[in-house]
């Protein structure tokens, strides 16, 4: 990296021991970064333990908008000698690694050559003249500051912001850290070696991660009961409505099990409140039970599912996509429910609305299907257009409509599927509701003329309003006849992947889709289209390329592309997986 | 009028301990002048988790052993529901004892009828949690001490099928203590299964009403625990109101608090569109 040019894309890592504070400097940077105009990407890798254990943050700033970490880290600050020889394999070329010698000098061994590091003992300056270890966080930043040109006040001035929730004193000590740093790093490097940030103009953007977008949307459309039971890494959803939802008079609950929260859920849903879960692999398994029943009983189910690498408890803070079977297929019977699979922030904003209100419409199970790096990485998005958003009620009847009406049937066979729908409490509405097969009454039947009707009434709910499901996102080279399709934590990758190749010669289009269940028609019109389509996914067994598959796509003419080792795809890994699949099939066709 | 569904006759056989829970349960609707579209009545999985069809309510079949919490979600969603959870011990005590101790710790509105015959009569007969096992030398699960060893419980009746005059002034106190937002009313009841477990003489003759004791005081847990203690200890059962206290129920607190009942609330985005933006401007970078 060239010094003087300004940085259009900076991948800093900050990494130690958990309790380290790698976060704080992380918090900071990004203070500082967003002030310079950057777009940023924020990701955390830590240990599933309260403290201790590796843990690092990571931050992409970049003049681009970006949904993901790059290839290479530029600049590692590193608490102790675990910290460099994870990351070695990931440092670019004529990076920067930040050492903290206060346990012994550095040892090399794991980095190139040209990976340049600056040894400070931070520990030990902070312990020596603050008396406090912790306080090695703002000395780092002192010398990142420098590093990277910062003048003082403005370094200064986002330590500060980012602090103003703490004490007086607690301010003035971490100034004095951050001034020890700076002091330390202006006798240290040559001035002329330093690097500088870019300084541009950007509207305001929102720094949210999925989980929190996931739970703001919810509550904008209208949902005001929650229920669930803490689970990495679906947690920040419970607490962020614990946190804001009293706001709006919500009710959020914590169950005392998975079973509880889905049932507590279905119990306020069925009596007219917008009602939503949230929770992981293993916990979305004990619910599957109540999502076949909501299927059954026709009662309106949000659900989230935070995916981290499974099967059973597998990795709780890695992420991946092998869900999507148990998502799409789990659960006994046939019922009707939709999966949304949201690959952003924004994505998780608007998908969060649709899906609270597509369950009023269809009276089903909605599923969203995030996955770890969705659900806890952060990034830059523009604002939300809350106006835009708007409450779908479906066939709900309330009792003067009732009141017109001669009879009134629960499960009323209807052209669409779509029964009108009276909540308890309204007179006229009384109403038995069952995940027993039932006639129009909710009467349990299983008289085979009516147990064939209402099969085919509730798939028909699905069948007749695919209109409604949300529809993914294209880019890239229309017209070209080679596809990249992936849902989630795939879309920033491969949309930078892409601008890689369309650099590099091949015209690339791509299709995030955002309902992966049912299979749409656009999903297989791309494919349709397409000579070949590589589809991405984190998982082993190429669970969404075979639901593809089974929907009609053409085995010919998918390729598939995993990864299963709890690391998301860069951009560059895919672009050489990409590069490297295409030159197979030229050398074979050759 | 709308026409809506007609009640079933229940599947139950004849004589079954349910059809007097059924009789007591219609008949406390009618003493409060319960109409049918106030009241929703959730049912577990089992003989006994068919009784929402025979009556006038709201009725709602919930999943096995899951009846308490989605009681629980329907009592918070709508409080001025009278809100009754029925099932049977394989329900309660056996897939849904979890729940059935955090309902007593959660204490919301709900009221629960558990009958309690001692078998699992729709599969037959085979043993349900309280049932003495001679064979494995299990002992039967007492739901009256589970309930009165949770702090936060706050009524603990039981009342027996063979007694409907009881029975019913029992639900009726069971529907008032939730009305009155005290928190979660349960009430076991005997109610044998003439085919797979037929108690009803080996019940005669062993239950004391507690309220028709003199010196017995329905206020203090500990001598609650200590008379259902020792009429087990001499092959009793305790019937009637065990154990009161006043408790607050979670929807309660939200009523006292102002909030609106959660259904009645005003859920248009517009309608809270400056709080949504400052909570995003808290995000703004």
């Amino acid at each position: 990296m060239a010094a003087h040019e300004p940085l259009t894309d900076l991948n800093v890592m900050v990494a130690g021991q958990g309790g380290d504070g790698s976060l704080t400097v992380i918090s900071v940077l990004t203070e500082l970064l967003a002030r310079r105009g950057y777009h940023l990407y924020m990701a955390r890798n830590v240990a599933s333990r309260i403290k201790g254990g590796h843990a690092a943050a990571m931050m992409r700033g970049s003049l681009l908008q970006r949904g993901c970490l790059g290839d290479h880290i530029d600049l590692l600050v590193a608490f102790d000698q675990e910290a460099v020889d994870m990351a070695a394999a990931r440092m670019a070329a004529e990076s920067i690694v930040i050492f903290d010698s206060s346990d012994g000098a550095l040892c090399r061994s794991a980095l190139a050559k040209d990976v340049r590091a600056i040894e400070v003992p931070f520990g030990r300056f902070a312990v020596r003249d603050l008396r406090r270890d912790l306080f090695k966080n703002s000395l780092s930043f002192g010398v990142l500051s420098y590093f990277l040109s910062i003048d003082e006040e403005e370094a200064i001035n986002c330590l500060h912001h980012t602090f103003r929730r703490l004490p007086k004193d607690a301010i003035a000590a971490n100034t004095n850290a951050f001034d020890n740093g700076r002091q330390f790093a202006s006798g240290y490097y040559p001035q002329q070696e330093r690097w500088m940030l870019a300084d541009v103009e950007r509207s305001e953007q929102l720094l949210i991660s999925g989980n929190e977008a996931i739970a703001f949307g919810f509550m904008l459309a209208g949902g005001r009961f929650f229920a669930g039971y803490p689970i990495t890494p679906a947690t920040e959803i419970l607490e962020w409505l614990q946190k804001n939802g009293t706001r709006f008079n919500a009710v959020t609950m914590q169950a005392e099990d998975e079973l509880a929260a889905i049932n507590m859920v279905l119990g306020a849903a069925m009596t007219g409140v917008r009602s939503m879960t949230a929770t992981s692999g293993p916990g979305f398994a004990l619910m599957q039970e109540t999502i076949s029943h909501a299927g059954s009983a026709e009662i309106p189910l949000v659900v989230v599912n935070c995916q981290r690498a499974g099967p059973s408890t597998g990795m709780p803070t890695k992420p991946e996509q092998s869900d999507i079977n148990m998502m799409a297929f789990g659960a006994n019977g046939d019922f009707p429910r939709v999966v949304l699979a949201p690959g952003g922030p924004r994505d998780c904003f608007e998908l969060s609305v649709q899906a609270t209100n597509l369950a009023q419409q269809l009276q089903c199970p909605v599923i969203l299907a995030l996955d770890q790096v969705v659900s806890q990485n952060a990034s830059t998005v523009e604002p939300f257009d809350l106006d835009a958003v708007q409450l779908q009620h479906g066939k709900r009847v309330d009792a003067s409509e009732l009141r017109n009406m001669s009879e009134y049937r629960r499960y009323q066979v209807t052209a669409d599927g779509v029964s009108p729908w009276a909540v308890p409490g309204t007179p006229g509405g009384e109403s038995l509701v069952t995940g027993n097969e039932r006639n129009e009454w909710g009467q349990v039947s299983s008289n085979p003329e009516n147990r064939r009707v209402m099969v085919d009434k509730r798939q028909r709910k699905l069948d007749s309003n695919l209109h409604l499901l949300p529809r993914g996102n294209f880019w890239g080279d229309a017209d070209a006849s080679i596809g990249l399709l992936g849902i989630g934590m795939q879309q920033g990758v491969i949309e930078e992947a892409q601008q890689r190749l369309a650099a590099a010669g091949l015209r690339i289009k791509c299709l995030q889709p955002r309902t992966i269940w049912p299979v749409i028609d656009e999903t297989l019109d791309f494919i349709r289209s397409s000579e070949r389509v590589y589809v991405i996914e984190h998982n082993q067994g190429g669970q969404l390329a075979r639901v593809l598959l089974a929907a009609g796509a053409s085995k010919a003419c998918i390729g598939s592309i995993r990864k299963y080792d709890g690391e998301p795809f860069s951009p560059g890994d895919l672009y050489s997986e990409i590069r490297q699949a295409e030159a197979d099939r030229q050398g074979k066709s050759g | 009028m709308t026409k809506t569904y007609q009640p079933n006759e229940p599947i139950w056989c004849a004589g079954c301990g349910h059809y007097g829970v059924r009789n007591a349960l219609l008949a406390a609707f009618r003493q409060m002048q319960i109409e049918s579209h106030q009241a929703m009545v959730l049912a577990g999985i089992g003989c006994a988790g068919t009784l929402q069809n025979n009556v006038s309510a709201y009725g709602y079949h919930a999943l096995h052993g899951r009846v308490l919490p989605t009681a629980t979600g329907a009592k918070l969603a709508n409080p001025q529901l009278d809100v009754i959870a029925v099932g049977g011990d394989g329900d309660g005590y056996a897939i849904g004892c979890g729940h059935l101790i955090h309902s007593f710790k959660r204490n919301p509105g709900v009221v629960y009828i558990l009958m309690n015959n001692g078998t699992y009569g729709l599969t037959k007969g085979q043993h349900s949690p309280t049932a003495d096992v001679e064979d494995t030398a299990e002992q039967a699960l007492d739901g009256v001490q589970l309930g009165l060893s949770i702090p936060g419980s706050s009524f603990i009746a039981r009342g027996s099928s063979a007694s409907p005059v009881q029975l019913e002034a029992l639900i009726v106190a069971a529907i008032e203590h939730t009305r009155a937002g005290l928190g979660f009313a349960f009430l076991e009841v005997l109610s044998p299964c003439v085919t797979y477990n037929d108690t009803y003489p080996a019940w005669a003759g062993r239950m004391v009403n507690v309220d028709e004791l003199a010196e017995y005081d329905c206020d203090n847990r500990i001598g609650a625990f200590a008379a259902v203690n020792s009429l087990m200890v001499e092959n009793r059962f305790a019937t009637g109101l065990i154990f009161k206290q006043d408790g607050r129920s979670p929807e309660r607190r939200r009523l006292d608090s102002g909030q609106a009942p959660l259904c009645e609330l005003d859920i248009s985005p517009d309608s809270h569109l400056s709080e949504f933006r400052e909570i995003m401007a808290g995000y703004g970078v």
